[in-house]
């Protein structure tokens, strides 16, 4: 089944979401550590990307570069 | 940054690389070279595969992962100059063991055994597989690893690198290239992250978030070493209780460990008493960084303090939650362990989080080439107090929660508790508004809290509507002939004592008293002053106490507030004039005209009965109001659990000031006994008050535990057990030790503890006493139709075993306070439990509920104080400090059981307490009064209680020099005790500020110093140095220096003298019982430690300490042959000392060992830290160590105890935790040297924790023959006496055939 690629904006709506902020207020290339991003957090959104958008990435993969332009290529959001 | 050497061939072994430790990886080794032992650091996971497996395929695939984890091969780590550092093989064994048989719980004890082996860091690999077959096609798959090389997120990477690998080979495929990072960029990143200011930050964050240093909230209430191992409870939420978890995350924003772990920060608050709550949080330490694809140790934990209170939400904990993770996430990488160093807690000891909240959500949706596969935890690796596991498989299966705990602390049914309340707190949480104050929310489980509300309170008991006084007339109705008072030689019976009290009662009612009306009584103790208050009752007025002993301001002041109808005193001048109080003076007063009849009156149930104050904490002592209802129940319950006959005798000792007295009056009189007045003042004297039980033949009586104590050590105290057959304790928590002092004086003798504060008609809880029980005495269960209730700051009910607030309720509670609404309505508040209307009472008491429904009391939430069993607010006393003039800040604390007084101000400290001795009874006056120049404050502004300095008491130095070396000896020996700057020869102990306490340990000096057995009611008799130092010239026998290097235990006697060592505390005391049973003809030293006086070094080796006492031994006894014996460290010297005394051509008859071991048996094990010591210390002394925490803690037990130990200076006391440790080092490094001879050994042969040790052992060091005989008793309870009679007696046949 085909499913819909991400975007940057899915992606930081959806790490804004997580960490309870407003998207604007997520940098596209800072360390999301720094805003209380955390491993079940990116579990969680990792599981819902899989889910929904047919994402191979790994834990380790993001948890690596915990930063929205460094994961973009990684989940294949042009 | 510079480059350092980080892997380096190893010159020896030259296909290992050696790198050294990092930081985490450091703080494990430490861990183990503390203890190296132990299993505590293995960590353990078995996966479950569900499918067909090829065990062959497997392994190749587990060979593979661990030639790519350079963890796995880590084969050495040992300490160098460097630091410690560790050995990569190139290629290792693989420890693998196949079970292609069996079942599962076969696999399963397979796996706790190898989980109980510990790894030796010196031959590794730290880690071992095994893979069992349980089913036709179900596998576990068992790992353990060394929590040095490993954490819980490398297993998650080993798990699935080994699946993938598996999984290729069964396709027959080339696995993908190894995935993992090396060893050494673990180094270089942790040794980077050391050198970078990103370290000095953090280390800053954290030393100023904890610069207060708070105390780790404790769920057992108390910390502990950790252990060897851990107890575990598993248990799973479930699907839906899960989802329902993340919801409710999901709405607060947040995500469901943040919920948990808000939980869980509930939980301890309110279980801890504590606002402030740290938990610890173990995080993987990898985000952003190369370790995520590193399996290794790399985790730490970070502590997380939050603020609890009943008052805010649940949202606003878990968006603190959120809040304070996200600011510790900033500083992750700094080391839990360096957070502790920076702030001086690893020194004491001291951890600085409570329960850890181990959140492990790896991901394991891992299968075995299409067999899928569930992991479950083992172990996680050592627990320090309670770890919360909590796994989240992402298998659907909701989470799973593991609850660890340190066995020291808790037990299997602590832990469940802990769980099942856990769990259903967490069901609650996540089905309430989370906008609801915290304080909807109570910590016991729906059976915990039938349990403690219902099951543990059912008293309800239907009782008539009496009155305390109608039973009495009914009964001298009854037995009008019988014996009713006793008092010196006055006898009274029911009849004549009931016509003279009716009399005396128409005579008040003539002057207004009647029902509601209050009559003061000011009436030393005696017949009259039991006529006077029976004579109020029968009037139907309720009495006032007014204690003649107290000063006029007082009395005016009770008096005023009272407003009694009149006051009945026995002479004219007894109290102040001028506070227009009516005056019935009983000297000449002539009421033989009125009727002798019981008069009329119109009294219910529910008119007061007497009125009592107590002490204030505003400085206004406050009258308790206590109806007949109350006290008739409490009179009612008593007569039917104690039964009191016609052939009982009570002693009537309390001042009628305290409500104790209310049943020593009434209850004989209600029973058809007798009541025996003792004199005025001789509750205090021991010894008159075991003439006056034996005399009078006292069936039942009263105690203040302390005065027990005292009494107890009086040896007229034992000739009582024939008459008495129950005492009572209250006013103040009753010690263990008293109330075994108590079975051991007088073993067929009941003993009951009762609690209750004067607010609820004397006591409201009962317990009697077993001397086989332990711990602390509980002060028992609810009396008829009462109910207490332990409670949280939140107004819940406490569990059992969480301490609480005691609050009472039921009908014996006071009516409140005589004119003051709102003290009485702050008190006594709505009780939420019963009916609409019902009261329940804030005792301001800590306690907590048993498991079988009693109740402990752990101690005061405020600054009440008890001394000697009298109530003692502070704030009064600080309230009378601050009103003299001169005074500008006053604060009140008790030290070593004296109230002492600070004042700031330019007053001078004598008047200032003169002037309180004036106002206020002698238990609310301070012993000393210190001025200061300024209070000392914490650094959070609030008075440090704990830097107050120590007061100097003064005596009457001036007034003439002793007379005699005996005299300046007792001088100094009061002066000490006492301390006192100086005391004069007529100075009067209890003038000084002694105490009962005092009194014990001055006892225990004079023992020590003089040789000279002394009582305590000698110094009642004897009272001044002068006066003392008389009684011991003729009580005669003067003896050394306790303390000194040679104890002569016994000087005279002809045979050859025995030597005895001491064990490890450096005192020989614990000989004396030897000495005694060993006859009058046989002399026997001691040996004791240097150092427990003056400022003699400590020895350094077992050697050096050996020769000096071979030396001390020569010098009493020149030549041989020589008898030595030992206990412990003691048998060991015993044995060097032999070996030097047959050194130097001498011969030895006599070497008896007790319960001693030799050193290689101590070598390797961990030698005993403070907390160990201080245990010894309680050893020595007779006590299991139970609750002390600290040297304070300890000294104060035994001071409570009365322990002789507990009489040395502080000095001494504190050279003992110093002498202890060093043993137990010489101990361990100590070279044995072969004795020619025979040893005669006493084996503890009850079962112990130690059980490596052995006799044996001496083998290799005794050439003779090894003679032993088993006692039935643990090594501390050889000295006991039931065990000393079989050690001496083989000794002593022993000893024959030498002489003969």
């Amino acid at each position: 089944m085909a499913s819909t690629p991400l975007t940057v904006a899915r992606i930081r709506a959806d790490v804004a979401d997580c960490l309870g902020e407003d998207p604007a207020d997520i940098p596209v290339d800072e360390n999301l550590v720094d805003y209380g991003l955390d491993s079940v957090r990116i579990m969680t959104l990792l599981e819902g990307w899989r889910r929904e958008h047919a994402v191979t990435a790994g834990f380790a993969d993001l948890a690596e570069r915990p930063a929205i332009a460094a994961w973009a290529p990684l989940l294949g959001a042009a | 940054m510079t480059s350092l050497p980080l892997t380096s061939p190893d010159p020896a072994s030259p296909d290992l690389t050696s790198l050294p430790l990092t930081a985490a990886q450091s703080g494990m080794w430490f861990a183990q070279a503390l203890d190296p032992l132990s299993p505590a650091q293995n960590t353990a996971e078995c996966l479950e595969i569900d499918g067909p497996l090829d065990a062959e395929l497997f392994a190749a695939a587990l060979r593979r992962v661990a030639s790519e984890a350079e963890a796995l091969r880590v084969v050495r780590v040992e300490d160098t100059p460097e630091g410690p550092r560790q050995y990569v093989a190139d290629r290792i064994e693989l420890p693998l063991t196949v079970r292609e048989s069996g079942t599962d719980a076969e696999a399963r004890a397979w796996m706790r055994a190898d989980l109980a082996e510990p790894f030796d860091l010196a031959h590794g690999p730290l880690f071992r597989h095994a893979l069992f077959r349980v089913g036709p096609d179900r596998w576990l798959w068992y790992q353990r690893i060394h929590h040095l090389v490993m954490d819980g997120y490398g297993y998650s990477l080993l798990v699935r690198r080994t699946a993938e690998v598996y999984s290729a080979l069964v396709r027959g495929a080339g696995p993908a290239p190894g995935p993992f990072g090396t060893l050494a960029e673990l180094v270089a990143d942790d040794t980077a992250y050391r050198a970078s200011p990103a370290f000095d930050a953090d280390r800053a964050h954290w030393a100023g978030a904890f610069a207060d240093r708070p105390q780790a909230p404790r769920l057992a209430g108390r910390g502990a070493l950790p252990s060897r191992t851990f107890l575990r409870r598993g248990a799973q939420l479930s699907p839906e209780a899960t989802r329902r978890l993340r919801d409710l995350a999901g709405r607060l924003r947040a995500t469901w460990p943040d919920v948990l772990i808000a939980a869980q920060a509930l939980y301890t608050s309110r279980v801890t008493a504590r606002g402030d709550v740290v938990l610890g949080l173990p995080m993987m330490g990898r985000m952003g960084s190369v370790a995520l694809r590193v399996p290794g140790m790399v985790m730490n934990v970070l502590p997380l303090r939050l603020a609890v209170s009943p008052e805010a939400t649940f949202a606003e904990l878990v968006r603190q939650v959120v809040l304070g993770i996200r600011e510790a996430r900033r500083h992750q990488r700094y080391r839990y362990e360096d957070i502790r160093r920076d702030l001086g807690l690893l020194g004491e000891s001291r951890a600085l989080v409570g329960p850890l909240v181990n959140v492990m959500p790896f991901d394991y949706g891992v299968d075995f080439a299409g067999a899928p596969a569930r992991a479950r935890n083992l172990s996680a690796g050592p627990v320090d107090d309670l770890t919360v596991n909590i796994h989240d498989r992402a298998d659907g299966r909701g989470l799973h929660i593991d609850h660890d705990g340190n066995p020291a602390l808790y037990d299997d049914g602590d832990l469940a508790a802990h769980q099942d309340r856990f769990l259903h707190l967490v069901d609650r949480l996540t089905d309430t508004d989370p906008h609801l104050p915290l304080a909807v929310h109570g910590m016991a489980t729906g059976p915990e809290r039938a349990l403690v509300l219902e099951e543990f309170n059912r008293t309800d008991r239907a009782v008539p509507p009496t009155t305390l006084i109608g039973p009495i007339e009914a009964q001298a109705a009854r037995t009008p002939d019988a014996t009713a008072l006793v008092t010196g030689d006055t006898v009274l019976t029911y009849g004549q004592l009931n016509t003279r009290a009716n009399r005396l009662a128409r005579h008040l009612r003539s002057l207004g008293a009647g029902p509601g009306a209050v009559v003061a009584v000011s009436v030393p103790r005696s017949a009259e002053l039991v006529v006077t208050l029976l004579a109020v009752l029968k009037a139907g007025a309720a009495y006032l106490p007014l204690d003649p002993d107290y000063p006029a301001p007082r009395l005016t002041y009770m008096l005023q507030d009272a407003a009694p109808v009149c006051a009945v005193t026995d002479r004219a001048g007894r109290l102040p004039d001028g506070t227009g109080t009516e005056l019935v003076v009983l000297e000449g007063l002539d009421v033989s005209a009125q009727p002798w009849t019981n008069p009329p009156r119109a009294l219910t149930p529910a008119h007061p009965a007497y009125v009592i104050y107590t002490s204030g904490s505003t400085g206004r002592p406050k009258g308790v109001v206590v109806p007949h209802r109350a006290v008739d129940n409490r009179l009612r319950w008593m007569q039917h659990a104690y039964g009191l006959t016609a052939g009982d005798r009570v002693l009537q000792k309390t001042p009628s000031s305290f409500d104790v007295s209310v049943w020593e009056f009434f209850w004989p009189l209600r029973e058809g006994a007798a009541l025996v007045v003792a004199e005025p003042g001789g509750h205090k004297d021991p010894v008159y008050l075991a003439r006056t039980i034996r005399e009078q033949a006292v069936t039942t009586c009263h105690f203040v535990p302390s005065m027990l104590q005292v009494f107890l050590a009086a040896p007229e105290a034992a000739g009582c057990g024939a008459v008495l057959r129950r005492v009572f304790c209250s006013g103040e928590a009753l010690p263990r030790e008293t109330a075994r002092a108590f079975a051991h004086t007088l073993p067929d003798v009941e003993l009951h503890n009762l609690y209750g504060p004067t607010e609820a008609a004397v006591d409201v809880t009962y317990h009697a006493c077993d001397p086989a029980q332990a711990g602390p005495v509980p002060i028992g269960r609810p009396v008829w139709n009462t109910r207490l209730y332990v409670l949280d700051a939140a107004l819940q009910p406490c569990p059992p075993g969480v301490p609480g607030e005691l609050y009472l309720a039921g009908v014996q509670l006071a009516d409140g306070y005589l004119g003051r609404p709102e003290l009485t309505a702050s008190r006594f508040v709505c009780d939420p439990f019963s009916p609409a209307g019902a009261r329940m009472y804030r005792t301001g008491d800590l306690a907590r509920w048993s498991p079988r429904g009693e109740v402990e009391y752990l101690g005061r939430t405020d600054h009440q104080v008890k001394l000697r069993g009298q109530r003692v607010e502070l704030g009064e006393v600080e309230a009378a400090l601050a009103a003299r003039p001169g005074v500008d800040g006053a604060c009140a604390v008790v030290r070593e059981d004296r109230l002492v007084g600070y004042v700031t101000g330019d007053a001078d400290p004598a008047d200032v307490r003169a002037a309180l001795a004036r106002r206020l009874p002698e238990h609310l006056v301070p012993a000393a009064v210190v001025v200061l120049a300024e209070f000392p404050l914490s650094p959070s502004g609030k008075l440090d209680r704990r830097e107050l300095p120590a007061p100097v008491f003064g005596g009457d130095a001036g007034a003439r020099s002793p007379a005699s070396p005996r005299e300046a000896a007792l001088v100094r020996l009061f002066a000490e005790v006492l301390q006192v700057a100086e005391a004069g020869p007529d100075d009067a102990f209890f003038d000084l500020g002694g105490t009962s306490l005092l009194a014990v340990r001055l006892v225990a000096r004079v023992r020590e110093e003089f040789g000279t057995e002394l009582t305590i009611g000698s110094l009642f008799e004897a009272p001044t140095p002068a006066a003392l130092a008389a009684r011991l010239e003729t009580a005669g026998a003067a003896g050394e220096d306790a303390l000194g290097v040679v104890l002569p235990l016994r000087t005279e006697g002809d045979r050859t003298p025995l030597f005895a060592v001491h064990p490890a505390g450096g005192l020989a005391w614990c000989y004396a019982g030897l000495a005694a049973r060993l006859g009058p003809q046989q002399p026997v030293y001691g040996l004791q430690a240097r150092g427990l006086t003056g400022d003699e070094r400590l020895p350094r080796t077992l050697q050096e300490e050996a020769e000096d006492y071979a030396r001390q031994i020569r010098g009493i006894q020149p030549h041989g042959p020589y008898r030595l014996l030992g206990w412990s460290v003691g048998g060991v010297l015993a044995h060097t000392v032999a070996v030097l005394l047959r050194r130097a051509g001498e011969e030895v008859e006599l070497l008896a060992l007790l319960d001693a071991f030799p050193a290689e048996q101590w070598r390797h094990r961990p030698a005993p830290e403070e907390g160990d010591a201080l245990t010894a210390v309680l050893r020595m002394a007779g006590f299991e160590r139970t609750g002390e925490r600290d040297r304070e803690d300890v000294l104060a037990t035994l001071r409570r105890a009365g322990s002789p130990l507990a009489g040395l200076s502080g000095r001494a006391l504190e050279r003992i935790v110093d002498i202890v440790p060093n043993h137990a080092r010489m101990m361990r490094e100590h070279e044995h040297t072969a004795y020619d001879g025979d040893v005669l050994f006493f084996t503890a042969a009850a079962p112990r924790a130690e059980d490596w040790l052995t006799r044996e052992a001496w083998r290799p060091h005794v050439t003779g023959a090894l003679v032993n005989h088993d006692l039935d008793c643990t090594h501390p309870q050889l000295m006991r006496d039931r065990y000393l009679d079989d050690i001496a007696a083989v000794l002593a046949a022993r000893l024959k055939e030498l002489d003969a």
